[in-house]
Order: C-alpha cells, then sequence, then structure tokens
C-alpha cells in the first residue's frame, strides 16, 4: 500500500471505529433532549473529568501548540501557565453554579444569567454572544482536521476537499453519538493522544539533537532570545503575555460549553475534586511545542503554514502507517471537542434564543429537531469560515477567549456580590464586546499603551469591569439585592 | 474568609503572572527546558498542591453536607 493510502486509511478506522464506540450509550433508549444535550445530569467523577480533559485537549494543543512555537517561540509558553491558574478560578466558580443549577432546573449559560438577573432579554444577549464566539472555536476545530486530511494525503487532497470530508466526519459524528457519546470517547482520544504526543515530543528532538536540551541549545544558537518574550514577534512582550494570562484564566470557564458540563456534574465536590487533578494534565501541552521547535530547526524550506508543523515533520521522518497514526489521534482531538462544541452551540441557539424569543411555548420535539438542523447549519457555517477566513489556530482562540471573559464579570460577580443589578451586567457586557470587536477588527490586538503591549480582550475586561460595578453600584436598591438573594439561595 | 485559603489561591497567580517579568529569559536552561518555560511549567505542580490543600480543608469544614 503507498504511503498517503495507508495514512488515510488508518485515520478513517480511527474515526469510524469512535464513532461506533460513541453510538453504544444511545443505544439502547430514545434520548431525550435533556439527555442528548447535558448527559441527564448523571456524570459520576471520572466521567466527568474526562469529558473535561477532553474538550481541553483539542485541535489547538495538538497542531496550535506547534505552529505557534514554531512561528512564534518564546510568547508560546503562556499556554502552560494559563490552564492551571483557570482550574484555581474553576474550583470556587463551578461549585457555586452547579447546586443553582440543580435546583432551578438550569441547562446552560444564558439559563443561569437569566435566573440571576429575573431578565428574559439578558440571557438572549448572553446566547448570541456565545454563538458567535463558539463559532471561530469551531472553525479551528475544522481546520485543524481539513489539515491533518490534508498533510496524510501527501497533498493529493486539496484544502477545500479535505475541509469537506472533515465536515462530514464531525456532522456524522454529533448525530451518531450525542453528548454521552463524546464523554465515553473523551476517554480514548485522550489515551492516544498522550501516547502520541509524548513519543514524538520526546522522540524527535532526542533523535536529531540527541536530548531536549540539545535541541534547545541548539535553537538559541541559531536563533538568540527566540525562547524568551517577544520570541520571533514585535509585540508580543512580558505585558502581552501576563495581559493575555489575566484574560484566559479567567476566561476559561467563561465558555459557553463549559457551563453545560457543570451543570451535569452530580454534585459540587465531583467538581472541586476534579479541579485539582486537571493542572496535571496541562504538562502535557508542551510535548507539541518540543515538536514545533524541533520542526523549526530541521524543516527546510520554511512552511507556509506554521499549523502544520507537527504533520509535516512527521510525515518527512516516518512511514506512512506512522503519519497515519498521528493523524487518527489528531483527528479525534479535532472530531470529539467539535461535536460537543456543536452540540453546545446548537442548545444555545434553540433553547436560549429560538425558545425564548419567536419560538415560545414550542414542544420539546420541535426543539429537539430544530437542534438537530442547527447540527448542520453551524458546521456548514464553521466549514465556510475555515476556508474563506482562514487564521491561526491559536489567534482563533484568542479572539474566541476575547468575546467569552466579557461573561466574566456578569457571571462571577453575579454569583458572589449581592448588588450586582441587570442594568450594570448590560453595560458592561455592551462595553465589554463593543472594544472587542472594534480592537480585534481594526487590528488593534495587542492594544499599545504607555509602551505596553496588552491583549485586547484584557483591555476590553477591565472597562467593562469598571462599568459593570460603578452603574451596580449606582442602581442596586434594596429590592433588587433582595431579589438577588432570593434567586441564588 | 480563612487567610490560609487567600494565600493558598493567590501562589499560583503570584507565581505565574507577577513574577513574569524576572523570569524572561532563555538561560540557564533548566531540565532541558529554557528557564521561561521551566518556570511556567512549575505552575502546574504549585497549582495541583495549592488546590489539594484547599479541597482537603474544604472537605473538614463539609462544605457538601
Amino acid at each position: 500500500m503507498s504511503n498517503e493510502t495507508m495514512a488515510l486509511a488508518i485515520i478513517f478506522a480511527f474515526v469510524i471505529g469512535t464513532t461506533i464506540v460513541g453510538m453504544i450509550p444511545g443505544m439502547n433508549k430514545k434520548m431525550s433532549l435533556e439527555e442528548w444535550a447535558v448527559g441527564g445530569r448523571s456524570f459520576g467523577r471520572w466521567l466527568n473529568w474526562f469529558i473535561l480533559a477532553g474538550e481541553i485537549y483539542t485541535a489547538f494543543a495538538f497542531l496550535g501548540g506547534s505552529g505557534w512555537a514554531y512561528a512564534r517561540g518564546g510568547p508560546t509558553f503562556y499556554i502552560l501557565g494559563y490552564g492551571a491558574l483557570a482550574y484555581i478560578v474553576g474550583y470556587y466558580v463551578l461549585p457555586a453554579i452547579s447546586p443553582i443549577g440543580r435546583k432551578h432546573g438550569l441547562m446552560t449559560q444564558p439559563d443561569l444569567v437569566e435566573h440571576m438577573y429575573d431578565s428574559k432579554w439578558l440571557g438572549v444577549l448572553t446566547a448570541v454572544v456565545g454563538v458567535a464566539f463558539l463559532l471561530p472555536y469551531l472553525q479551528l476545530q475544522l481546520t485543524g482536521l481539513g489539515l491533518i486530511i490534508e498533510t496524510c494525503s501527501y497533498g493529493l487532497i486539496p484544502r477545500v476537499p479535505a475541509m469537506l470530508i472533515a465536515f462530514t466526519m464531525v456532522a456524522a459524528f454529533v448525530y451518531l453519538s450525542g453528548l454521552k457519546g463524546v464523554a465515553s470517547t473523551a476517554v480514548i482520544k485522550d489515551v492516544v493522544m498522550i501516547v502520541a504526543v509524548v513519543f514524538f515530543g520526546l522522540w524527535l528532538p532526542i533523535h536529531f539533537f540527541g536530548s531536549v536540551g540539545g535541541m534547545f541549545e541548539a535553537l538559541d544558537a541559531a536563533k538568540p532570545g527566540f525562547l524568551a518574550l517577544p520570541g520571533g514577534t514585535k509585540t508580543l512582550d512580558v505585558s502581552w503575555a501576563m495581559s493575555t494570562l489575566v484574560l484566559t484564566s479567567l476566561g476559561f470557564y467563561m465558555w459557553p460549553h463549559f457551563s453545560a458540563n457543570s451543570f451535569s456534574a452530580k454534585n459540587p465536590d465531583v467538581l472541586r475534586h476534579n479541579a485539582i487533578y486537571l493542572p496535571l494534565y496541562q504538562i502535557c501541552l508542551i510535548f507539541p511545542m518540543l515538536i514545533g521547535f524541533t520542526a523549526l530547526l530541521v524543516l527546510t524550506p520554511a512552511l507556509k503554514v506554521p499549523d502544520m508543523a507537527f504533520m509535516t515533520i512527521v510525515q518527512k521522518v516516518f512511514p506512512g502507517w506512522a503519519l497515519g497514526l498521528v493523524g487518527g489521534a489528531g483527528a479525534l482531538a479535532c472530531m470529539i471537542p467539535a461535536a460537543d462544541l456543536i452540540l453546545s452551540t446548537s442548545m444555545l441557539f434553540t433553547r436560549n434564543v429560538y425558545g425564548r424569543t419567536i419560538g415560545q411555548g414550542s414542544s420539546h420535539e420541535t426543539q429537539a429537531k430544530l437542534a438537530k438542523a442547527l447540527v448542520l447549519i453551524l458546521t456548514a457555517v464553521a466549514l465556510a469560515l475555515a476556508i474563506y477566513a482562514p487564521s491561526m489556530l491559536v489567534n482563533l482562540l484568542l479572539t474566541g477567549y476575547s468575546g467569552v471573559t466579557q461573561f466574566f464579570p456578569m457571571i462571577v460577580l453575579g454569583l458572589f456580590w449581592k448588588r450586582a443589578t441587570k442594568i450594570g451586567a448590560y453595560s458592561g457586557l455592551i462595553v465589554g464586546e463593543f472594544l472587542v470587536f472594534y480592537l480585534v477588527l481594526n487590528k488593534l490586538d495587542p492594544f499599545a499603551i504607555a509602551g505596553l503591549h496588552l491583549n485586547a480582550g484584557f483591555v476590553a475586561l477591565v472597562c467593562n469591569f469598571i462599568v459593570f460595578t460603578v452603574v451596580s453600584l449606582v442602581t442596586s436598591t434594596p429590592a433588587t439585592i433582595d431579589r438577588k438573594a432570593k434567586a441564588l439561595g | 474568609m480563612n487567610p490560609v485559603k487567600v494565600i493558598l489561591t493567590l501562589i499560583p497567580f503570584v507565581w505565574t503572572i507577577g513574577m513574569l517579568p524576572f523570569v524572561n529569559t532563555v538561560k540557564p536552561i533548566v531540565f532541558g527546558l529554557p528557564f521561561l518555560a521551566f518556570w511556567l511549567c512549575c505552575t502546574i505542580p504549585i497549582a495541583f498542591i495549592c488546590l489539594s490543600i484547599l479541597y482537603r480543608m474544604d472537605s473538614k469544614n463539609g462544605q457538601d453536607s
């Protein structure tokens, strides 16, 4: 068998095998909307841990980490820090959300916002913003999957058909499994992915340079300063890294699909217990970087698409079957998180936009039908974005982060601060999102001020926070405080 | 709020974000990693230890009962 047939055959075997495993939990009974989307609120400790970990280690960790290491150097290391900090934030926030969700039958992040502020339209706005920023994240997964198929076919399948294949695989997986399928297959994905990144992350530098340290010494000699901030860039300096770490560690649990998981946990203790062990998983993020750095030293000519660094170096050094194994692991790392994102996004739209506006009072069956139709629509939108507006994977992730982190003051202060008001939440959110759009669209990210280069999302978050606090202080009354206390009780 | 818990919560943030201006250097290479990467990797065990202690303290206080 030729290399490309071998590689592609292995990838499809992985994908089909995983899809079959994903179908098993849903086979015995017909799933309700709640079961399809929140997993029936019955996930125990380990399953919940795997589903959380499964969402974190995505196409971005696999391909984006190595791509940024290849192209930018030092700034990539921020990725090592933020996850661990995010879990500390989550340790406090998630257990506070989970009992409210259980008591009042909340299933999504906009449900929570609507409930806390007693405002239907604030919930709708949260849902619309959430959907808007989940799309770049979904685009990231589809782009990753497309890149994998393209490389594994040794260029025989060009970019656009590769994306179409990726689209078909993801949509089929979502239809056939649902959230329980995502959880059970996340275990397979995590295992193959860890084996692949650890093996190649250690083998490649050792093969070419004798050791990991040897590889870094060689890189430092060839490109002095590349491995510190700002590395291969002009603006991604210490102030950028500090502001990005603040933004991403606070924003981590503001992704709408992560709230869905805190609603699916059995009790707050599961969430607290998970928070302890999740940081350990984070160490795996360094291996793709080692591959990216080795690729930078070894691959000539330079790559046009840095996100292909991982796949390209494996393709150059190993036979087709090994590329197929990496591609298979990578395909799962893109497909399973993509499936989860699509489920969360279609749920947000059906329940919190359609169900609260034009579709008020529509039956569960109608909503379930719409949710399933949306799977196709959302995947198609992300596919169109991936083809017509490509961008580096880390950039897509950071844009999404800037957007969803604007929920932080509204949700977290809303949970812990009695004086937070609806008008404060509206004002802060609108100011924050407006600034994110304005700064990102005008290419003002990072934002230069007083010799610093701040992450645009961080600048927006600071303004959002100030507006939220001031307006809440001005508009809160004994009546609003009383209502809030009841909503949280 | 218990001051021990506040300190345990803050340590990883100070380590990772607060110290960043002082650790932005390639040399010395520690355990094969550039110094900045090594420093940021340390966030992971530090967060694990701080969270383990926090979890123990909270379980003892019967947070979930």
